[in-house]
């Protein structure tokens, strides 16, 4: 569903009864109630903070289009047809209309002997400006994104794997350093390819986070055996 | 009441907050040629008559001018060696373009016919000579490309046609020096150094393409000029031609 229209709906579903109550205002089928205007202003203002809270939520992961998030491994099952976010406030991103976003995340999951740590493609908070957008470079650049979460994933499992014994509370605080990393090298990644406009920079880019990738294919499962301390 | 004058207030302040009148997208890194469109349209014509213009010397306007005249809004896109050739041809075009109107920004004596923003009017002209080298490399190796005989005598004509049209642009540059007296010692300076670095480069670029036209008049200038630092320069690169055509006589010779 296009962004539009699922802002028309949501305008839809504001307006429409109250339209619909002035009319049977108007033909006398309800009578208007003496209003005090404290509560009413008070009543406003809650249902704007409650409109507010909802156009946040669903500028932050689109609810009304969900899909659960996708793993690493079905990575080439991605394309913009995936990207199911709804974007309300911005409309350019360095004056391009043409822009999409992606959101990933790395996850741990525990189990008895072993850790799982897994990245993540979100689908209903990524955003592209067109689902039928033919700029694959565009999508690769976002792709990218999700390889360059993969890869600090593996590196966490990779630096995991070095300790004899380990508890959750250090995966933890390696998983959290790792993110941290990550999150500087997705800043590098964009600012050094300005987006993928840089062209000969994206694709030295995608050159090294292939390598890296492939230098850490040990660590490609995300399930990883620990012996807790 | 008290409403109504909060209301006011914003009203009023929502107001204030709009009184920009010229708006250039400071915040993008690299300007396109939509950007150059529009930025170059409203310098044309989105200024009073009264009203300065962008320029160096005035700190809230001087980011305007360097982002003009920044020759990496090119180059990102022209010297990225992984983009085709097709590609970067139709940008350097497109800039290009662009380019021939940004030259009439700056262009503005006073009443002494002096150049107001003489140092604004030679980074402009600077800018498209970058530009042009780029651009007419390109174009000839996209001529490259597309013939099936790339040693051919009329794609070799082609190409030496195209290097004349580049070789003619610049030698254009060159009638500054007939309204030097326009020019504050300092801008002298800074066009006299132009003339050094760009022709060099075009010099250098193309050593043995045809430059008896560009050095005749550069002799004549050399004569009419009266400053010492322009006609410097001038010299410099007709020495830089001879001393191409010696090395093609030798070259020949061999």
């Amino acid at each position: 569903m296009s962004n539009e229209k699922i802002v028309l709906i949501a305008l839809s579903i504001l307006y429409i009864p109250l339209f619909l109550l002035e009319f049977f205002y108007y033909i006398k089928l309800l009578k208007r109630p003496k209003l005090n205007f404290k509560v009413t202003f008070k009543y406003i203002i809650a249902s704007f903070i409650v409109i507010i809270i909802g156009i946040l939520t669903l500028s932050h992961t689109n609810y009304l289009n969900y899909e659960k998030p996708i793993p690493y491994k079905d990575y080439n099952n991605i394309d913009f047809k995936k990207f199911k976010g709804i974007e309300l406030f911005q409309k350019e991103l360095f004056g391009s209309k043409y822009f999409a976003y992606v959101v990933t995340s790395i996850e741990v999951e525990y189990e008895k002997d072993s850790v799982s740590i897994i990245s993540y493609f979100h689908p209903s908070s990524s955003f592209v400006y067109n689902k039928e957008s033919r700029f694959k470079d565009l999508l690769k650049h976002e792709l990218y994104h999700f390889k360059i979460t993969e890869l600090f994933a593996r590196k966490a499992k990779e630096k995991i794997s070095t300790f004899e014994k380990i508890s959750k509370k250090e995966i933890n605080i390696i998983v959290e350093e790792i993110e941290l990393e990550e999150r500087k090298f997705q800043i590098k990644y964009d600012y050094d390819t300005h987006h993928s406009f840089i062209y000969n920079k994206q694709i030295e880019y995608q050159k090294t986070i292939d390598s890296s990738l492939l230098t850490l294919n040990n660590f490609k499962n995300p399930k990883i055996k620990v012996y807790e301390n | 009441m008290k409403i109504n004058k909060l209301m006011l207030i914003l009203f009023v302040a929502f107001i204030a907050c709009n009184n920009e009148d010229h708006k250039f997208p400071m915040d993008k890194r690299f300007w396109s040629t939509d950007d150059y469109r529009d930025a170059v349209t409203e310098l044309r014509f989105g200024y009073n008559e009264d009203e300065e213009l962008p320029n160096f010397n005035n700190p809230e306007t001087k980011a305007i001018v360097e982002k003009l005249t920044d020759t990496e809004n090119f180059n990102v896109v022209l010297q990225d060696n992984e983009l085709g050739v097709k590609h970067k041809n139709e940008v350097a075009q497109s800039f290009f373009t662009v380019w021939k109107d940004m030259t009439d920004i700056y262009d503005i004596l006073d009443k002494k016919d002096k150049y107001t923003y003489e140092l604004e009017y030679l980074e402009t002209y600077k800018f498209g000579l970058e530009l042009q080298l780029s651009y007419f490399k390109l174009g000839n190796e996209e001529i490259l490309k597309s013939v099936d005989d790339p040693d051919s005598e009329s794609t070799k004509r082609v190409l030496d046609s195209n290097i004349s049209t580049l070789i003619s642009n610049y030698t254009y540059y060159l009638d500054l020096v007939n309204s030097e007296n326009a020019f504050s010692e300092n801008g002298k300076k800074v066009y006299a150094e132009s003339i050094s670095e760009y022709f060099s480069k075009l010099i250098n670029n193309h050593p043995n393409s045809d430059y008896s036209e560009l050095k005749s008049k550069s002799v004549l200038l050399i004569s009419k000029s009266n400053s010492a630092i322009i006609k410097n320069s001038l010299e410099e690169i007709n020495n830089l031609i001879d001393s191409k055509k010696i090395k093609s006589i030798d070259k020949t010779e061999e």
